[in-house]
C-alpha cells in the first residue's frame, strides 16, 4: 500500500472516529426522517454530504501538505522515494479519507433515494458527480496550497482558509454548471436550465455533456497536482503537459461560438473568426491566472538568459512557466486571427486584436517587473493594484475630463487612426519589456557582488 | 562519493554561494563549519537535492543532482536543522513509514526499524508516541529516520544542538558506528568541539566559499596532530622541526603543532633529540583540538 497513504489511515481512521462519524450520521439521517417531508433524509445527506466532502474536505486537502511545512515534516517527505504519483494520491485520498469514509455513508442514502424514484441509471450518474464534486474540490484545494509551496508562502490560519475558499470556489462552479442539467431538480443555480449544449456546430445531451465535462476538469486539477507535486519534489515538468491543456482549453472553449452575441467588440460573423478569438481570449486568461498563481523567481529567469546566451534551448524549454507558454499560445492564435481578420477585410478588428496582444505584454512585464523591485512578497498586490489602476481607476477619470481618446493608452479601443491604438499599446509593452529585462541584469550584477554572510 | 564542481547558488538579492568545489570520499565523517549566515545549510540542501544549482554541478554516489534528484534521494538521509516528527505516531510508525516511504519492501522494513532504533537506542521505546520524547529521544527518532533504509550518505544540519553531555557523546558513537557501517556523513555544526570525536576532514564555508579552496584533512589515525610545549621560549623551534623532517601546522615560541607518525618508538626519539637539543620540554601529546586549531589557523589566514 501507498506509504503516505497508509499513514494518513494510522492518524485518520481510528476505530472511535469511525464509530462517531457513523453514529453521528445514522442519527442524523433518523432524525430527518422522523422531522416530516420537507427534510428527507436524502436531502439531509446530500447537505452533509457536501459539508463532510466538500467544505471539511477541502481544509484537510490543503492542510495535507501546508501541515507537513508547518510541522517541519516536508523536506523529510521531499527526500522520500516516494514518486510524485504516489505522493499526490497518497495525500489528496490519505488526508481526506475520513471524509470519504462519513461522505460514502451519505451517499448510500442519496443512491438509494435516487435509484428507488428516478431509477439506476438516474442513480449512476448522481453518484459520478457526487465524486467528481469531492474530487474538484479537494483537488482544487491541494492545487492551491501546493502552488502557494512553491511560492514559499508563510501557510498561517487564514491562508489555509484562502486555500479552503478556493476548493470550495471550484465546487461550487461545478455545482452550478451541474444544475443546467439535473436530473433531480435545482436547489440553487444560476444558469439557465437546458436540455442540449451546442458545441462545434452540433447538438449534445446536457447531462451527458456537462457530466464529461466536468470529470475531465476534475482529471485536469488532478494532473496539475500531480505536477506541482513533481516540482516539490524537484522533478522538472517539461512542457508538454501544460501544451496540451492549452490545446484542450483552446478547443474546448472555441467549440462554444455559438454561445456568443454576434455584434461584440470584434464585429465579425464568421465562427472560425469567433473561434479564434475565444481561444486566444482563454489562452490570455491563463496567462493572467498563471502569471499571477506561479512563483516569479527571479533566479529562474536569470538562468533563463544565461542558458539562452549560450543557445541551450532545450533546458530552457523544460523550465518554462505556464505563463510564458500560455502567453505564447496566446500570441500564436492572436496573430492567426489577425491575418484572418485582415483577409476578411476587418482592419478594425485586426487592430483591435493586436492592441489586445500588446496590453498582454505589458501586463505581464508589469507583473514581473514589481516582482523586481524591493518588498518582494508585495509585488504580486502591488501588480494587482497597478492593473486595476490602469484598466479602471484612470480610464474613469480620463472618460470623466472627456479625454475618450486617451482611453487607447489604457486598453484595446476601437481609435482613429486605426493603428493608434495597438501603436500605443506595443510602445507601453516594449518599454515595460525593456524596464524588466533591465532590472533582472542589474539584479543578477548585484547578487554576484553580494557574498553569503551580507 | 560527493562531487562538488563550481557550485554557484543564488537567492534573488545575493549570491549564497559563489564556485563552491570538493570532494568528499566514502565512508569518512567531514565536518561543515563556519559562521552564520555562511552557506553551510545552502550547501547542505543543495548536496540534498532539495535546491538546484544555478550553475556548476553536485554529484552524489555517481548521480547529478539537476538530473536525478529522486534517485539521490533514495540514497540519501537528511536531518534538516529544524526538523519534525509525527508526533502522533509511535516510533515504530515513525520508523516504519521512513523505511516504506524510502522504498523499503514491507518484509524488510520490519528488520529496516528494528536495526535503526536498535542504532539510536530506542528499542525500548517503539510504542511510545513521538510526541511524548524527551528532547534528546526526539533527536534520536529523527537521526533514526534518516537513517533507517541505510543510505550511502547521511547529511546532519547541527545534530548536536541542544543535546546534554550524555546524548552529545551518543551521538558521537553513532555517527562513528555508521560511517564503520560503510556511510559517509556530512555534519555541519557551530560546536568544533562535539566535531573533534568523529570528523577526519573539514570544510569551512565562509561568504559563500571554502576558505582554503577545498576540504582539510584534521584527522589522520596514522599521523595524528601533537601538541608540544616548552616550558622556556624558543624562537628555533620551528626551524629544528623542518630540519627534522616534520611536517608542521603552527609554532610559537611555546608551542608547536604538527603531524607525527604514531609509532611509539619514533616518539621517543624525537622527545630525545629535542632534550638534547635543549628544548625545555614540558609536555609532548596527541592534540585533542585538531578542528578548532585548523579552523583558526585557516580563518587567521583569511584574514591576514
Amino acid at each position: 500500500m501507498n506509504p503516505e497513504f497508509r499513514r494518513n489511515i494510522w492518524l485518520e481512521l481510528s476505530p472511535r472516529r469511525l464509530i462517531t462519524m457513523t453514529a453521528v450520521l445514522v442519527l442524523a439521517f433518523f432524525a430527518a426522517a422522523l422531522s416530516g417531508t420537507e427534510w428527507l433524509p436524502s436531502t439531509t445527506a446530500v447537505l452533509i454530504y457536501y459539508f463532510i466532502v466538500v467544505f471539511w474536505g477541502t481544509r484537510n486537502a490543503a492542510l495535507s501538505v501546508v501541515g507537513e511545512i508547518r510541522e517541519r515534516t516536508w523536506d523529510f517527505q521531499r527526500l522520500s522515494a516516494l514518486g510524485a504519483g504516489e505522493m499526490t494520491w497518497g495525500k489528496l485520498f490519505g488526508s481526506t479519507i475520513f471524509n470519504w469514509y462519513g461522505g460514502a455513508i451519505c451517499l448510500v442514502v442519496i443512491l438509494a433515494y435516487r435509484i428507488a424514484h428516478d431509477g439506476a441509471v438516474a442513480g449512476l450518474i448522481s453518484l459520478v458527480y457526487f465524486v467528481v464534486i469531492g474530487l474538484i474540490a479537494q483537488s482544487a484545494a491541494l492545487l492551491s496550497s501546493l502552488i502557494a509551496a512553491m511560492r514559499r508562502q508563510r501557510h498561517t490560519q487564514l491562508e489555509v482558509f484562502a486555500y479552503q475558499v478556493i476548493g470550495i470556489v471550484a465546487a461550487l462552479f461545478a455545482y452550478d454548471v451541474w444544475k443546467m442539467a439535473d436530473p433531480a431538480g435545482s436547489i440553487g443555480g444560476r444558469l439557465r436550465p437546458t436540455d442540449y449544449i451546442p458545441w462545434w456546430g452540433q447538438s449534445f445531451d446536457a447531462r451527458a455533456f456537462l457530466l464529461t465535462s466536468l470529470a475531465l476538469f476534475a482529471g485536469w486539477t488532478l494532473l496539475g497536482c500531480y505536477r506541482a507535486m513533481r516540482l516539490e519534489l524537484k522533478m522538472p515538468n517539461g512542457p508538454f503537459v501544460w501544451l496540451a491543456f492549452l490545446a484542450f482549453m483552446g478547443v474546448y472553449v472555441a467549440g462554444f461560438d455559438a454561445w456568443l452575441p454576434k455584434n461584440g467588440a470584434i464585429s465579425v460573423r464568421d465562427a472560425v473568426a469567433l473561434r479564434l478569438a475565444l481561444a486566444g481570449t482563454t489562452f490570455a486568461i491563463l496567462t493572467y491566472i498563471m502569471v499571477l498563481l506561479e512563483p516569479k523567481d527571479r533566479v529562474l529567469y536569470r538562468w533563463m538568459g544565461s542558458e539562452l546566451a549560450r543557445a541551450h534551448f532545450g533546458r530552457i524549454a523544460w523550465s518554462l512557466q505556464g505563463w510564458m507558454m500560455s502567453c505564447k499560445a496566446a500570441f500564436i492564435v492572436g496573430i492567426c486571427l489577425i491575418v484572418w481578420l485582415v483577409n476578411e477585410n476587418a482592419a478594425p478588428a485586426a487592430a483591435f486584436v493586436g492592441s489586445g496582444l500588446g496590453f498582454l505584454l505589458r501586463d505581464v512585464g508589469i507583473f514581473i517587473l514589481l516582482q523586481t523591485l524591493p518588498g518582494p512578497r508585495r509585488g504580486d498586490f502591488a501588480a494587482v493594484v497597478t492593473l486595476f489602476a490602469l484598466y479602471v481607476l484612470a480610464p474613469a477619470i480620463a472618460d470623466g475630463l472627456g479625454l475618450k481618446q486617451a482611453l487607447v493608452v489604457f486598453y484595446p479601443q476601437a481609435s482613429t487612426p486605426v493603428w493608434l491604438s495597438p501603436a500605443v499599446a506595443w510602445a507601453e509593452a516594449i518599454a515595460v519589456a525593456g524596464l524588466t529585462i533591465g532590472r533582472l541584469a542589474s539584479g543578477a550584477k548585484q547578487a554576484a557582488a553580494t557574498p553569503a554572510a551580507a | 562519493m560527493i562531487e562538488v564542481r563550481d557550485l554557484v547558488y543564488e537567492y534573488p538579492n545575493k549570491r549564497a554561494l559563489d564556485g563552491v568545489s570538493l570532494t568528499v570520499a566514502p565512508k569518512t565523517i567531514t565536518a561543515l563549519v563556519g559562521p552564520n549566515g555562511a552557506g553551510k545549510t545552502t550547501l547542505l540542501r543543495c548536496l540534498a537535492a532539495l535546491e538546484p544549482p544555478y550553475s556548476g554541478s553536485v554529484t552524489i554516489d555517481g548521480l547529478d543532482t539537476r538530473e536525478a534528484p529522486r534517485r539521490i534521494h533514495e540514497r540519501l538521509g537528511y536531518l534538516p536543522d529544524f526538523y519534525g516528527l509525527y508526533d502522533e505516531l509511535t516510533v515504530r510508525r515513525v520508523l516504519t513509514y521512513a523505511a516504506w516511504s524510502h522504498g523499503l519492501a514491507p518484509a524488510l522494513a520490519s528488520a529496516a526499524v528494528e536495526k535503526a532504533a536498535a542504532r539510536v537506542a530506542l528499542v525500548g521505546r517503539l510504542e511510545t508516541k513521538a510526541g511524548e520524547l524527551s528532547r534528546g529521544l526526539r533527536q534520536r527518532l529523527a537521526i533514526g529516520q534518516a537513517i533507517v533504509h541505510e543510505p550511502k550518505v547521511v547529511l546532519l544540519d547541527e545534530p548536536a544542538a541542544g543535546l546534554d553531555p550524555q546524548a552529545r557523546r551518543d551521538l558521537s558513537t553513532l555517527l562513528l558506528q555508521l560511517r564503520d557501517a560503510g556511510m559517509t556523513l556530512v555534519v555541519s555544526s557551530h560546536i568544533l568541539a562535539e566535531l573533534e570525536d568523529y570528523c577526519s576532514t573539514m570544510i569551512i564555508v565562509d561568504d559563500g566559499h571554502v576558505v582554503g579552496g577545498k576540504p582539510i584533512k584534521v584527522r589522520d589515525d596514522e599521523r595524528p596532530r601533537y601538541l608540544l610545549e616548552l616550558a622556556a621560549a624558543r624562537s628555533d623551534l620551528k626551524q629544528f622541526l623542518l630540519a627534522a623532517g616534520i611536517d608542521v601546522i603552527e609554532t610559537g615560541d611555546h608551542h608547536g603543532l604538527f603531524t607525527f607518525t604514531r609509532n611509539p618508538s619514533a616518539r621517543a626519539k624525537l622527545i630525545r633529540d629535542l632534550v638534547k637539543a635543549g628544548f625545555d620540554v614540558a609536555s609532548f601529546a596527541e592534540s585533542t583540538r585538531a578542528i578548532e586549531d585548523t579552523y583558526f589557523a585557516q580563518v587567521r589566514d583569511k584574514a591576514s
